[in-house]
């Protein structure tokens, strides 16, 4: 029995060493394969995550301020439009329509960066939500600078002197309202696309306001 | 005593590995008169040549602290990133998945309607599928849509080309209490892209409408007026980029037709 025995232990003692290292064998390639799948798999979820996680997300700066801007601007086209239908001075027609063209351009950036984004162009939160302090200074759903739904029926129902005069001081004010939204988002960004437009904003309408100061006066006069 | 030896290394491992295969008959009694034999001995017998294996055994069965350590870093990266592959598919999705997923609300544009996919300009009044309209023939001038509210019902004709440029219309039972009527009127003013009118004959207190989906509901505080202006307000246009601005700004039935154009087929 000892000498049976033996052999027979000896062989159950080898048998689990045996049978570790064929596992260990099969094991081999399975952990390799897991490994590759897995690295894959961590791959594709870098490649497809790093992109939203440097793109401006839904409730960013950048994103309300696209928004709201293109609201605004989008007033200002309009007002444009009817002082540049309806003018009698051939200055005030040319400002309108450099007005209307180029906001309404600028409307198309901030529209295509948040499509670029995969962002909705309209938002859930309230206008002016992105701007700290931004509480109160919207009046019956409109933000700083724009006319109200009375003023607009005012302008469109002017002609001569009055239209004038009406389309003038409501893109003064507008403007204002514009170029303070404007250096908060070049101030509270840092995309450097959304702060390139911004601050071409800025500049633009900071030049027009001289233009249309000049143009008040002179139709003020007549 | 070598021949036993060797056979029943085989045969033990085979039987450990595949629970015994034909081998049973002709060693059944012999195997099984020597496992508990050899068993009992292997442990004391075996136990000099066999102890420095065990240990080893226990040294080669994984340290587990530094692969939990792992296992739970490796949890969060897969958490962390499967958040913004989540967030990344969610924030692109189809409008028209969204709004279609509004109980309530129906999707027209499915429903491949030659009459309400009609986008072509036309002069007089037309008539329509639904009612309050959500799309078809329309005249070339919009109804302005830059937030505006308009106390007295406008013109189909009008208001449907402002549906195709993107215009979330709210639509109102003529007579509803003043106050609901402000309520619909906070979430329209200072929103281009919205524009909102009484409605007559209309079947529900409010009915909320772009381009091809429609919302009807009694209640002006129903939360799915706000999600369906979310998920279509702009998005809706069939002529992306263009303005909701310099379109008619008057109410009342097309030009002096004396008709508001609808047929009310359903």
């Amino acid at each position: 029995m000892t000498v049976s025995t033996d052999p027979g232990a000896a062989a159950d003692a080898a048998a689990p060493h045996d049978g570790e290292e064929t596992a260990r064998r099969s094991r081999g390639p399975i952990l390799a394969v897991l490994a590759l799948v897995l690295g894959v798999a961590l791959g594709i979820g870098i490649g497809l995550s790093i992109p939203h996680f440097t793109k401006p997300g839904d409730d960013s700066v950048e994103a309300g301020f696209l928004r709201d801007m293109s609201t605004h601007h989008a007033q200002a086209v309009e007002m444009s439009m009817i002082a540049h239908q309806k003018s009698d001075d051939a200055e005030i027609v040319y400002v309108a329509n450099d007005i209307a063209l180029t906001q309404h351009g600028q409307i198309g950036y901030m529209q295509a960066w948040l499509r670029d984004w995969g962002l909705s162009p309209t938002g859930s939160e309230p206008a002016m939500a992105w701007m700290p302090n931004s509480a109160g200074s919207i009046v019956n759903g409109l933000m700083p600078g724009m006319a109200t739904p009375e003023q607009l029926t005012k302008l469109r129902a002017a002609s001569g002197k009055e239209l004038n005069i009406e389309f003038l001081t409501l893109m003064r004010q507008h403007h204002l309202g514009g170029i303070h939204m404007a250096q908060e988002a070049v101030e509270l960004s840092d995309n450097k696309d959304v702060d390139w437009i911004a601050e071409s904003m800025v500049k633009s309408q900071q030049t027009e306001l001289g233009l249309i100061d000049d143009l008040l006066k002179k139709v003020q006069a007549s | 005593m070598s021949t036993p030896g060797p056979e029943r290394v085989p045969s033990s491992v085979k039987v450990s590995k595949t629970s015994g295969q034909g081998k049973p008959p002709s060693s059944s009694s012999g195997s099984s008169g020597k496992k508990p034999g050899a068993k009992g001995p292997a442990g004391k017998g075996g136990g000099k040549g066999r102890k420095p294996v065990t240990p080893v055994k226990v040294a080669g069965g994984r340290n587990w602290g530094p692969i939990a350590v792992a296992g739970v870093v490796v949890l969060v990266a897969v958490g962390i990133i499967g958040y913004g592959v989540f967030a990344a598919v969610q924030g692109s999705r189809d409008w028209q998945d969204k709004v279609s997923e509004i109980a309530g609300v129906v999707n027209y544009r499915k429903q491949n309607n030659a009459q309400i996919n009609d986008t072509s300009h036309k002069q007089g009044t037309q008539q329509y599928v639904t009612s309050p309209p959500v799309g078809g023939a329309h005249n070339a001038t919009p109804q302005n849509c830059s937030g505006d509210v308009y106390d007295a019902p406008i013109a189909n004709e009008h208001a449907v080309h402002s549906l195709e440029h993107g215009a979330v219309w709210i639509t109102y039972k003529q007579g509803l209490a003043a106050d609901q009527v402000n309520v619909l009127k906070g979430k329209v003013e200072g929103q281009d892209y919205t524009m909102m009118s009484p409605y007559a004959g209309l079947d529900k207190n409010v009915s909320v409408q772009v381009w091809g989906f429609q919302y009807k509901t009694d209640d002006v505080n129903d939360p799915k007026i706000d999600e369906f202006i979310k998920d279509t307000r702009l998005v809706s246009a069939l002529e992306p980029g263009i303005s909701c601005s310099g379109g008619n700004t008057t109410t009342g039935p097309l030009q002096a037709a004396g008709s508001d154009g609808t047929v009310m087929n359903k």
